[in-house]
């Protein structure tokens, strides 16, 4: 039997920045300039996103944080220094960093450090997640866009490591990173460390998961996408001679609002894709034009393409459709991740991405209510589903 | 293992060799044809750029001195004039400073690798996170006079039908090889500058007047620091001179060949 966790999602969005400001910019992350954030508003979002993640841990709800730079649709710019406010706010529930940006940070070891820190501090409520980065982040962070996969792996695999090495310094003189004396205080609560995950549908990349047992979680991969990458996990394990991968592996997430009725839950819920309408504008040189974003023999195809094209389809009803959005009264909700699970081949941890763009916060409290008292039961002891591929044909 | 290298030989005579910047030396170039009425020139593409391989454990600017000097010591006639173009002019920079025992002459054109100003000062335009047409307004007088064929800085603004799939994987490979050889510190080395002193050979700087990427400033500043160095300019020329203004160009080589070529 399988029980679905829910994890609440919010990256902190700024949705105030006036539309001409945003129409006439290159781009809204990276180079927008910090004049348009008011601390104050800023501080007052910060205060209700607190009181929501209160409310998480009050109702059983988990709580992701990540961090992006420079940008309207991210204030969680040092994910560890969110996560450990969040250790401190909460008492109950898992926390997932997913995470800061190891491609960018100079240090792998004092990312562990952090990580040691937080998890001690929540008592050892803390998952740890990884993310490869790119475009603006890349130029926010002054990190060479090229190697990024190779330097992630260095990272984690030094972050590891550096949380489970309890008997003196060692010392990594990688490629990338070199460290002549690690030696984290304090040792992770955890023991041997805190679970990883990693964000990601690059197949070889979910392959390599697999082999590691980490949690492979996808954004808004969709149903086809999302099958493929967790079979890609389950055929390295099964190559490597390894046990198959329980549910609780694979995670996904998605936009989600819950509403008493679907009516009002569609209504609300098309607030959420501002984040893909308005929040992704990029520049092209921090785009498709930034070294290493493409395989050179992707290019031609890319660049005869004109400028970057936003997505237009985006209405709920569609993103409904194409396995991206969870929205509507509990029981269509939980019928919906209920169908998900099915048609990707089981999946144990889903992600809610609800309090984004104008969503308000007396608007994002009562979708966390209704997820936690109304969704999440009708989620608990699922019997198993048949993942073979005749399954899904 | 020295690295497997693409390289575009023409002409007889003394060795001229070419050390490309952002792209390899194009066959269409119109300085080639005449500037091979003075020399045999070799235009080898660096690792990773052109349809040389880029081997697994390649990536600095450390790597590239070196296979450079390698080129040097591997060609067959001495008194070689190296000439370097941007990227390439850093290049040519470092290995003039390395003192290679075949080198006769340096001319370095519109040279990136140095650091002049003050640290709020950028010396140097962002290849990678400038805008593509702000970066082509920038590198050229006249972005009307890019020959067919030949890509400078702010390629990615006339991107059209006429370039084939192969010209867009080409620049591609290559933008990707520019950014892992010069992302950080952008386009130079910290430690260069002071050691330009080492330089014993006669060294021309040549600057397009209108170049927006590097000011014909640094230029000046660059060439004070090269003992005997020579400054010049070429008028109605941007980051690309040797593209903008061929004839002007190659006389302006050819002089300097002529001068500083013992009888």
């Amino acid at each position: 039997m399988t029980s679905i966790e829910l994890w609440n999602h919010c990256e902190n969005p700024y949705p105030f920045v006036p539309a001409e400001v945003l129409d006439a910019a290159d781009s809204v992350r990276a180079s927008l300039p910090s004049k348009y954030c008011d601390p104050v508003v800023a501080a007052r979002l910060y205060d209700e996103i607190w009181e929501e993640y209160r409310l998480c841990d009050d109702i059983g709800l988990h709580i992701v944080t990540n961090e992006h730079h420079s940008g309207i649709n991210n204030l969680w710019a040092a994910s560890p220094v969110i996560t450990g406010i969040v250790a401190s706010l909460t008492h109950k529930v898992r926390i997932l960093s997913l995470g800061t940006l190891v491609t960018v940070r100079p240090d792998p070891v004092r990312v562990a450090t952090e990580y040691a820190t937080i998890d001690v501090i929540s008592k050892g409520r803390l998952d740890i997640g990884f993310v490869k980065s790119g475009a603006t982040e890349m130029v926010s962070g002054n990190a060479n866009p090229m190697h990024i996969r190779e330097r992630e792996w260095e990272a984690i695999d030094l972050i590891e490591k550096s949380l489970t090495t309890h008997d003196g310094p060692f010392s990594w003189e990688g490629k990338f990173f070199t460290h002549p004396h690690v030696n984290v205080w304090p040792r992770p609560f955890q023991s041997p460390r805190p679970d990883f995950w990693a964000a990601t549908s690059d197949l070889p990349t979910c392959a390599e998961l697999g082999r590691r047992g980490y949690v492979n979680t996808l954004l808004f991969g969709g149903y086809d996408r999302t099958r493929a990458a967790y079979r890609a996990y389950k055929d390295a394990r099964a190559a490597a001679g390894l046990a198959k991968a329980g549910e609780d592996r694979f995670s996904y997430m998605a936009f989600c609002y819950v509403g008493d009725t679907d009516e009002e839950a569609m209504r609300i819920g098309q607030k959420i894709p501002w984040f893909l309408t308005v929040s992704i504008k990029s520049a092209p040189q921090f785009s498709k034009f930034q070294p290493g974003a493409i395989a050179p023999e992707m290019a031609p195809a890319a660049w005869r393409g004109g400028a970057s094209k936003r997505p237009t389809d985006l209405s709920v009803a569609s993103l409904i459709a194409q396995g991206q959005m969870f929205c509507g009264n509990p029981d269509t909700v939980a019928r919906q991740i209920k169908e998900f699970r099915e048609r990707v081949g089981g999946v144990g941890r889903i992600i809610m991405m609800t309090r984004q763009g104008l969503m308000t916060h007396a608007q994002a409290m009562k979708s966390f209510n209704l997820a936690a008292k109304e969704v999440l039961p009708q989620l608990q002891d699922l019997p198993p589903i048949d993942d073979t591929e005749q399954a899904a044909a | 293992m020295k690295p497997e290298l693409e390289i575009l030989r023409i002409g007889n005579g003394r060795p001229i060799l070419l050390v490309h910047g952002i792209a390899p030396v194009s066959p269409r170039a119109p300085f080639l044809g005449p500037l091979t009425q003075h020399g045999a020139i070799v235009a080898p593409s660096h690792p990773g750029f052109g349809a040389s391989p880029m081997p697994p454990d390649f990536e600095t600017m450390y790597d590239l001195v070196h296979l450079w000097c390698d080129i040097i010591d591997d060609m067959p006639d001495d008194d070689i004039t190296m000439i370097g173009f941007g990227f390439g002019g850093w290049i040519a920079a470092e290995v003039a400073v390395a003192r290679p025992r075949k080198l006769g002459r340096t001319v370095l054109v519109d040279p990136v690798g140095i650091k002049i100003g003050g640290r709020e000062d950028r010396d140097i335009a962002h290849f990678f996170n400038t805008r593509p047409d702000e970066l082509l307004r920038r590198a050229w007088h006249d972005p009307k006079t890019i020959p067919p064929g030949c890509y400078g800085l702010g390629w990615q603004a006339v991107i059209d039908d006429s370039m084939t799939d192969t010209d867009i994987v080409t620049l591609a490979r290559n933008w990707d090889s520019l950014c892992l050889y010069a992302w950080t510190p952008h386009m130079y080395n910290p430690r260069l500058k002071p050691w330009l002193r080492r330089i014993d050979v006669p060294t021309l700087v040549l600057w397009g007047e209108s170049d927006q990427i590097v000011s014909p400033d640094y230029g000046r500043a660059y060439a004070q620091a090269i003992p005997g160095a020579r400054f010049e300019t070429i008028a109605a020329a941007g980051h690309h001179p040797e593209l903008e203004q061929p004839a002007a160009f190659v006389d302006r080589v050819v002089q300097f060949m002529t001068e500083t070529t013992k009888p």
